[in-house]
């Protein structure tokens, strides 16, 4: 493992912000960290990265415990923790010089890095002008300055157009590629299934599922299933006061709906004996709804 | 750790807060030299006066060195205020920008990071008492012209003009250390809040209870006085006494010293335990 954390709690004041969390973040994957809001996901990626002291528990990088060694441990890890934020009266590379100075980074680096995040021609450009999207590939930038292993990326596509989140996926897909572990926290679960192969969900402060993402997929209590059905009015009215049909919505006339594994021959059987036609039925669980079973629809993202 | 303190004085270069200092001392040292040039004969009189029944005066008494002592006297307060703009601004504007965000999180310890910090906030310091120097002095030289450097304090010192280069090279030094104290009191309010305003108000807040507890004649403020900072800042006026009290020179500056210990290692564990929520 090249991340993990045993027990991990913070509160401030009588709030629990992270609550006992157990994480295992394997060598080489790309793991998603989701959560609604305020469910800990900062508070926790705040304490891998020792900006907030835990109040039990420990994190450990590459078997090195970030508590006991400080910033030492944070040696093979690149962190862009929420907006990224800079000197604005300075430079990109100006920014990026004096990072790589801090810890002794080759200066040869600066170009590499802004290159890679499609900031070459614009490094000498005061911070003060970028654009949102292009202050958060410069925080990208940052993050792998000093060549990390591990990469610790907390929402890094808030506050980007879909083309600078599109360009974000693309270059952490890359990363991945090349074998750099990437812990990514994210609300977008649909991005988050895009990218990841691994995946953790807390709400509270306390984990609820994680594992390989095919895993919790089929794992999953809930079977979404995608029902081509005729005609749609009362299939909806007869589905609906069943009590063993946890959802069921229409989109664009399909019938989406959320019932446990067990329970499909049920479902196309009360649907035939109702005299309604079914074209077809897809199962098609998202992380959504894995996320929406295992959270909770109270805490959606 | 060179490159460090680098960084740093590279942002405070880059900050137009850091300027404030130097563009208003640009803008009241001219003033005052000019004043001194122009309406200089009535000091010139009462110094006369003083002196007129002891010595005889051949020439002007008023130079660039006697300017020099008199405008010295804005060390009290003037340059406190503007030392702090800087100390005040630099862990606090970091936490308040979101810069902590990304050099917290590199294999630096914090304690390099906060040495870095206050060690640029001293050179600002003496960058800023050295401007000052050359506008009196230097500038004070062109316009005034130079001479012998006559101080009247418990006697009357006169000291050569060759002698008065080396007191006002020495006091100046003084007045840099008396800075950096100041500079260190305002770095520790620094790193407990991400608001720069809060350490200069709470600097000057405290140079001012001090001085009131100097000025005023109570029993009780009598004897907290040997325990209030600003009561060691005229330091600088020793290096004009003759002979020079190094004695008295030590103990302020031990006493300065313990104050800037104390308030490092407060802001060093502040700084270290404190949980970056910006």
């Amino acid at each position: 493992m090249i991340l993990e954390t045993k027990n991990l709690t913070k509160s401030f004041g009588l709030r629990k912000a992270v609550d006992g969390l157990n994480l295992e973040i394997p060598d080489g994957s790309v793991y998603g960290f989701l959560g609604p809001n305020g469910s800990g996901k900062s508070t926790t990626i705040r304490m891998m990265t020792a900006l907030i002291s835990p109040d039990e528990g420990e994190v450990f990088i590459q078997g090195k415990s970030v508590q006991k060694l400080g910033n030492k441990a944070l040696s093979s890890v690149g962190a862009l923790i929420e907006r990224a934020d800079f000197h604005k009266h300075l430079s990109g590379e100006t920014n990026l010089e004096m990072l790589a100075r801090m810890d002794g980074t080759d200066m040869s680096r600066v170009q590499t890095v802004l290159d890679r995040t499609g900031l070459g021609n614009r490094g000498k450009d005061k911070v003060k002008t970028y654009s949102q999207g292009m202050k958060q590939r410069l925080g990208i930038a940052q993050a792998l300055l000093s060549n990390p292993r591990l990469l610790i990326l907390d929402e890094p596509t808030n506050g980007l157009d879909p083309q600078g989140m599109k360009d974000v996926r693309d270059l952490v897909r890359e990363l991945a590629s090349e074998g750099i572990t990437i812990f990514i926290s994210s609300h977008l679960l649909d991005e988050v299934q895009k990218i990841c192969s691994h995946v953790a969900m807390i709400s509270q402060g306390k984990l609820k599922t994680a594992g390989p993402i095919e895993d919790l997929l089929k794992d999953s209590d809930l079977l979404m299933t995608e029902i081509h059905v005729n005609p749609l009015a009362p299939a909806i009215e007869l589905l609906s006061n069943q009590d063993w049909i946890h959802r069921c919505e229409e989109n664009n006339g399909i019938l989406s709906v959320g019932i446990s594994h067990d329970k499909m021959s049920d479902l196309v059987q009360l649907l035939v004996q109702n005299d309604l036609q079914v074209s077809a039925v897809i199962p098609r669980t998202s992380l959504e709804d894995v996320f929406l079973s295992k959270v909770g629809k109270e805490n959606q993202i | 750790m060179l490159g460090l303190i680098h960084n740093e004085l590279l942002v405070i270069a880059g900050r137009w807060r850091s300027y404030i200092g130097f563009i208003g001392i640009s803008i009241l040292m001219p003033l005052i030299l000019w004043g001194f040039s122009v309406g200089g004969e009535e000091l010139h009189r009462d110094y006369a006066r003083e002196l007129g029944g002891t010595f005889m005066i051949v020439g002007s008494i008023l130079n660039s060195f006697l300017a020099t002592y008199i405008i010295m006297n804005t060390l009290w307060i003037h340059i406190p205020f503007l030392v702090t703009l800087a100390a005040g601004d630099s862990v606090a504007a970091d936490g308040a920008n979101g810069i902590f965000r990304i050099t917290l999180t590199r294999s630096v310890s914090r304690f390099k990071i906060l040495v870095s910090k206050l060690m640029a906030s001293y050179i600002y310091t003496a960058l800023l008492l050295i401007f000052c120097a050359f506008w009196s002095l230097g500038i004070g030289s062109i316009v005034l012209g130079t001479g012998d450097l006559i101080v009247i304090d418990n006697g009357i010192l006169i000291l050569d003009e060759s002698q008065a280069w080396v007191r006002m090279a020495f006091s100046f030094l003084l007045a840099i250390l008396v800075m950096c104290m100041v500079a260190t009191l305002c770095f520790m309010f620094s790193t407990m809040t991400n608001n720069a305003v809060g350490p200069i108000i709470g600097t000057i807040f405290l140079i001012i209870i001090g001085y009131m507890i100097m000025s005023i004649p109570l029993e009780i403020f009598e004897k907290i006085e040997p325990y209030v900072f600003v009561k060691y800042f005229n330091v600088w006026w020793d290096a004009f006494k003759d002979p020079i009290p190094w004695g008295e020179i030590g103990k302020k500056l031990g006493v300065l010293g313990a104050y800037s210990v104390t308030c490092f290692g407060v802001a060093t564990y502040v700084f270290l335990k404190k949980d970056i929520k910006t």
